[in-house]
């Protein structure tokens, strides 16, 4: 283990990827600085401005994407577990869900966003609210510039429709994950006595762990690549806010895009050369 | 003479299709016993009953009974975890644990006795046992720390066997422990398992014939989920009493 950590590739990998952090750090920093100040200005100025511009909206998607989707990946990782490791293997259950998640998975998310929109706005009504014009509560406080005061009714839409759109994903993958490790090496534990919270957490888990952990990102990008859509969808939610988005915060999170990348690549090529990995797959 | 395995009647079924059909054995304590036999012919299936691993399927139907030291494990007052402790099994691949050789040798001994604080002294000792009656201790015991899954296929697949022996199991299971290694391999597992019978009782599968004559005090010949033949391993190859086995055997089939 130690040998591995000391590889020249897999330093540069941890520097960078701490560079990144850090990045993203700062330029949410900055971005917070900013949006005071912006609210500060309104409060003093006293005047709105009806410009919708785009960061209020994407915040207020971050702020609702980043618990939803943590929980969907959640609720997802842990029905996988129930399907492959508790349910019997011919209960049908799991041939039952099977097709839907399939199904659930090639829907583009763009057809979510419609989704939201036909069911959600048109049959249950439940939008209602969005027409009444914003601006009232506005003067007063100056509190409604920071993006992140919502309408509830269309934060449990968004809800729903993420947990629909990312817990799917997010099953799949983790089932693919357990799947992986072979029934042979699953018995390795069981043969021993071992029960079955201790096989997972001894053999499975930590076999099927950086799959799991892949098929969670892929579930969680989903989630954002959606966000634009619904900016459309509660676009006259927020009709104040900074114009425009605040270049310091693009220029280092553009920044820490670019670090993760190369650093993931440095990754994968250490995996190649690893023989500790190699040797791995040539047991299983 | 006594007998850690005997079955009675023993009969199974995967959904409809039946993989054992009244099986009457009496495995001899302390010996190696081969199970010989064309492929499908039950003897994994055999010998996965004997831990009772092959429930995790859930379409199993088992029946009649499997006396192991002298307790039918069908009873409902046996545990798994105590069956398998006296029962070991290996398998056709090598499947050490992914983590440090020391910890796969003590991983039965920790689930088994969780409270049971064992010390760095007692542990030093157990893995030193476990290595060296499995010819191990001179090439691993600088590699310790090492994760299992690096080592070659023959190391991987003596340490399979050497963290079955901190359990002291009666009885341990082998299915084609060799079909992944190369000949130096499977000489060296070969000698292992001579070395080590007489403490254990092994019950191994194999496909190598050659195999099963060099190693095995009595032979048994399976075929379509039936026992044809169960004699002393040179009388069944030199004067086989039933013409099947005769027909395998001699290579006439299979």
């Amino acid at each position: 283990m130690n040998a591995l950590m000391t590889r020249p590739e897999s330093r540069k990998k941890i520097a960078l990827q701490g560079i990144a952090f850090i990045m993203v750090g700062a330029a949410f920093i900055f971005l917070w600085n900013d949006l005071k100040k912006t609210a500060t200005a309104h409060i003093q100025t006293s005047s709105v401005s009806r410009i919708s511009g785009t960061l209020p909206s994407l915040l207020s998607d971050l702020n609702l994407i980043l618990p939803i989707s943590l929980m969907a990946v959640l609720f997802g990782v842990a029905c996988a577990f129930y399907l492959e490791e508790w349910l019997p293997a011919t209960s049908w259950v799991r041939r039952f869900i099977e097709s839907p998640v399939d199904f659930l998975i090639e829907i583009p998310s763009l057809l979510y966003g419609l989704l939201a929109i036909t069911i959600f706005f048109n049959y249950a009504g439940i939008f209602k609210e969005i027409g009444t014009p914003p601006l009232q509560n506005v003067n007063e406080s100056g509190l409604d510039v920071i993006p992140f005061q919502r309408n509830t009714t269309i934060f449990y839409a968004e809800a729903l429709i993420f947990i629909l759109m990312v817990t799917p994903v997010a099953l799949k993958t983790t089932q693919e994950a357990l799947r992986s490790v072979a029934t042979p090496i699953r018995e390795s534990a069981y043969v021993l006595g071992a029960n079955q919270w201790q096989v997972l957490a001894k053999q499975v888990v930590p076999l099927a762990f950086p799959r799991i952990l892949s098929g969670a990102c892929r579930a969680m990008s989903r989630a954002f690549a959606a966000a634009a859509l619904l900016i459309g969808i509660h676009i006259s939610d927020h009709t104040t806010g900074p114009r425009g988005i605040p270049d310091r915060f693009m220029l280092f999170l553009g920044g820490a895009l670019l670090l993760s990348t190369i650093s993931s690549f440095l990754k994968e090529s250490r995996l190649e050369t690893s023989p500790t990995v190699t040797a791995r797959h040539d047991s299983l | 003479m006594n007998y850690s395995i005997e079955t009675e009647n023993l009969s199974l079924w995967y959904g409809d299709f039946q993989a054992l059909i009244d099986v009457n054995v009496k495995i001899t304590d302390g010996q190696i016993t081969s199970l010989i036999g064309p492929s499908g012919c039950g003897k994994t299936t055999l010998l996965r009953c004997f831990n009772r691993v092959n429930e995790r399927y859930g379409n199993v139907t088992t029946k009649g009974k499997i006396e192991i030291l002298g307790k039918n494990i069908y009873d409902a007052d046996v545990s798994l975890p105590e069956l398998r402790k006296a029962v070991g099994m290996v398998f056709q691949r090598p499947n050490p644990l992914p983590i440090s050789v020391y910890e796969n040798i003590l991983f039965g001994l920790r689930i088994h006795s969780p409270v049971r604080n064992i010390t760095r002294t007692e542990s030093d000792q157990i893995v030193e046992e476990a290595l060296t009656s499995v010819f191990l201790w001179k090439d691993l015991k600088d590699k310790l720390k090492v994760r299992a899954t690096s080592l070659q296929l023959e190391q991987q697949q003596k340490l399979c066997i050497a963290r079955l022996l901190p359990l002291k199991p009666k009885i341990i299971l082998m299915d084609e422990p060799c079909s992944a290694l190369d000949t130096k391999g499977t000489l060296a597992v070969e000698e292992l398992m001579e070395a080590l019978a007489g403490t254990y009782t092994f019950l191994i599968v194999t496909h190598n014939m050659a195999q099963a004559r060099r190693v095995s005090k009595e032979c048994i010949y399976m075929f379509l989920g039936e026992l044809i033949e169960h004699r002393e391993t040179q009388a069944l190859f030199e004067t086989p009493e039933h013409p099947k086995t005769a027909d395998y055997v001699q290579m006439r089939y299979g």
